[in-house]
């Protein structure tokens, strides 16, 4: 063996042992199995902080088959929440009410699911059972209680009980909303029916509708006068096609102030849903912000 | 001996980066196999896979841009836009940049967002290294037009690519058989009915007509007899309303009937014209 070899020899093991490391190196990162499930964790983890939680929802699940971490749990029963898949998500929050870390977050997120689902009447219930009330966040679903009141045709709380619910700075607003719930100012259909029946349009006016009330008295008022006029002068024909239309007036004038009324009252009860609603989601429904 | 040496040490040189370069490129030919099975969904995930271990940014600029083509052909043009923006600014040539800004310009064109559209092609027209890239630019900037129902300046734009452009012929074409609500209008107010016969409704307008030379008919023999009364209301109760029904109905005639036209114009690129499309 020359010199030359050994040397070239010698290179040669350094090089090798050096590529050899690099092999490793490559193979614990670019080359391992991106299926694993570690690896789908970490995946949907990032995809869930990119908020693509429809594509996260399969990594995660993927590698809760294998095992169980409550973090991962709670971020999988939040995807389906963030999805506005309600139903779910109440279903995967409750697998963590036994959690040793996230149980209160759990729970909170559980009766956030039901209010959103609009299931009134089970986040009441559940609200008010022991094994559920009492937990960190138990002050933040009492109020979500509260606000679900305004949202459906359920009796009302008593009025202190609910207000205590909130803070100080928003009572006047929450009492004022209170009071429109309890006392509607609805217009009644038969009232404005009748009003119509006596003074043509007075309906309309009772409803708000002035300008339409004053044209359907003078509608009615003409072709009743068109209708006297003719029939004093001998034209029959006219005098009867005239009367026609008077009772067709009248008639429709009655009927539409009834609708009217009913209209006002849908479009009052529309407009203070959207008010209500605008009012607690500005202040995300007074609940806190959870993340991880 | 020595050429065998240094065989081995070339191929223990490379082998490392090699292997880590197949495990990517492996997840990029599965991605793109999604792509081309038309599997959107699953594919944007596994190109999503791609970009999250691709810690070097060696497939930026190609995953992103099939992200933004499989958002787009899910009609999330949002979501397509910011990826094609994505695979723009990790471009690594100007040809990859020029390919993602004109995806951006196409999804503009589908989202009806034809401002953008035409901004952008003016930025790509002023953008010194697109100089030989007119042709496309003005392109794009013509199907932008054609979205935009103007397809006067479509016309125009393709004819500046080749005077007889397809385009530009379909576009002339399209133009020249669409009518003039305002004429249709106008012509209505001297002739109830004319509006109508002249966006090819002839029955309409000819009925059109007649009901206003009946009620004009009425109403004058009204008067002439001194019934100002029944004058008064059989002009404003009849012939008046026949009167502006013949305008209403010529101004429909006339927007039906350009809707109509385009639509046929469009039918035809969506289905019968073979050059790249939006």
């Amino acid at each position: 063996m020359t010199i030359d070899t050994k040397i070239l020899l010698r290179i040669f093991l350094i090089i090798a042992l050096i590529s050899a490391s690099q092999a490793i190196y490559c193979q614990s990162n670019q080359g391992e199995n991106i299926f694993s499930p570690e690896n789908r964790l970490k995946f949907g983890n990032y995809l869930y902080k990119e908020k693509d939680y429809l594509r996260a929802l399969p990594e995660l699940k993927e590698y809760l088959k294998t095992k169980t971490d409550d973090t991962t749990q709670f971020r999988f029963a939040d995807c389906f929440f963030r999805l506005n898949r309600f139903s779910e998500a109440e279903y995967n929050f409750r697998t963590l009410f036994s959690s040793p870390t996230l149980a209160d977050e759990s729970r909170l997120k559980f009766f956030e699911s039901l209010f959103f689902d609009n299931d009134y009447a089970a986040l009441r219930e559940y609200s008010e059972r022991n094994s559920y009330s009492d937990f960190k966040y138990s002050n933040e679903v009492n109020r979500l209680k509260y606000i679900s009141f305004f949202f459906d045709d359920s009796i009302l709380p008593k009025e202190n009980e609910m207000l205590n619910a909130f803070p100080d700075s928003v009572r006047p607003q929450i009492l004022n909303y209170y009071l429109l719930k309890k006392f509607p100012p609805a217009k009644s259909v038969a009232t404005a029916a009748i009003l119509s029946a006596i003074i043509p349009g007075a309906g309309k006016i009772y409803t708000g509708e002035i300008g339409d009330g004053i044209t359907a008295f003078a509608a009615t008022a003409l072709s009743a006068y068109l209708a006297y006029s003719n029939f004093h002068n001998d034209h029959q024909f006219r005098g009867w096609l005239f009367t026609g239309l008077t009772a067709f007036f009248y008639g429709g004038n009655i009927y539409g102030s009834a609708a009217s009324a009913q209209i006002y009252n849908v479009r009052m009860k529309f407009d203070f849903q959207k008010s209500v609603k605008l009012f607690f989601e500005e202040r995300n429904y007074f609940l806190p912000e959870i993340n991880f | 001996m020595k050429i065998k040496l240094s065989a081995i040490l070339i191929y223990l040189l490379i082998s490392p980066s090699a292997w880590a370069q197949s495990s990517l490129s492996i997840q990029f030919d599965y991605a793109e196999k999604l792509f081309n099975e038309k599997q959107y969904f699953d594919s944007i995930t596994e190109f999503k896979r791609l970009l999250f271990i691709d810690s070097d940014g060696q497939y930026s600029y190609r995953a992103n841009l099939i992200i933004g083509k499989c958002y787009k052909e899910g009609a999330k043009f949002d979501d397509a836009i910011k990826y094609f923006s994505f695979a723009a600014k990790n471009s690594n040539a100007p040809e990859e940049n020029f390919e993602a800004r004109t995806q951006i310009i196409r999804t503009n064109i589908l989202r009806r967002t034809t401002d953008r559209a035409l901004q952008l092609c003016d930025e790509l027209d002023t953008d010194p290294a697109f100089v030989d890239k007119k042709d496309e630019i003005n392109y794009w900037r013509g199907w932008a037009y054609i979205f935009a129902d103007d397809w006067k300046n479509a016309s125009l734009v393709f004819g500046r690519i080749d005077p007889n452009h397809e385009l530009k012929i379909l576009a002339e074409k399209t133009e020249k058989a669409k009518v003039s609500v305002t004429f249709a209008k106008v012509i209505s107010y001297i002739l109830p009915g004319a509006g109508a016969i002249y966006c090819g409704n002839f029955l309409s307008g000819l009925m059109s007509a007649g009901w206003n030379l009946l009620a004009g008919y009425w109403t004058m023999n009204s008067f002439a007899e001194n019934r100002a009364f029944d004058g008064i209301v059989v002009g404003e109760l009849v012939w008046l309303r026949f009167y502006r029904g013949a305008i209403q109905n010529a101004e429909e005639f006339a927007v039906e009937k350009n809707l109509k036209i385009s639509n046929q114009s469009l039918r035809y690129l969506q289905n019968e014209y073979k050059g790249i499309k939006p």
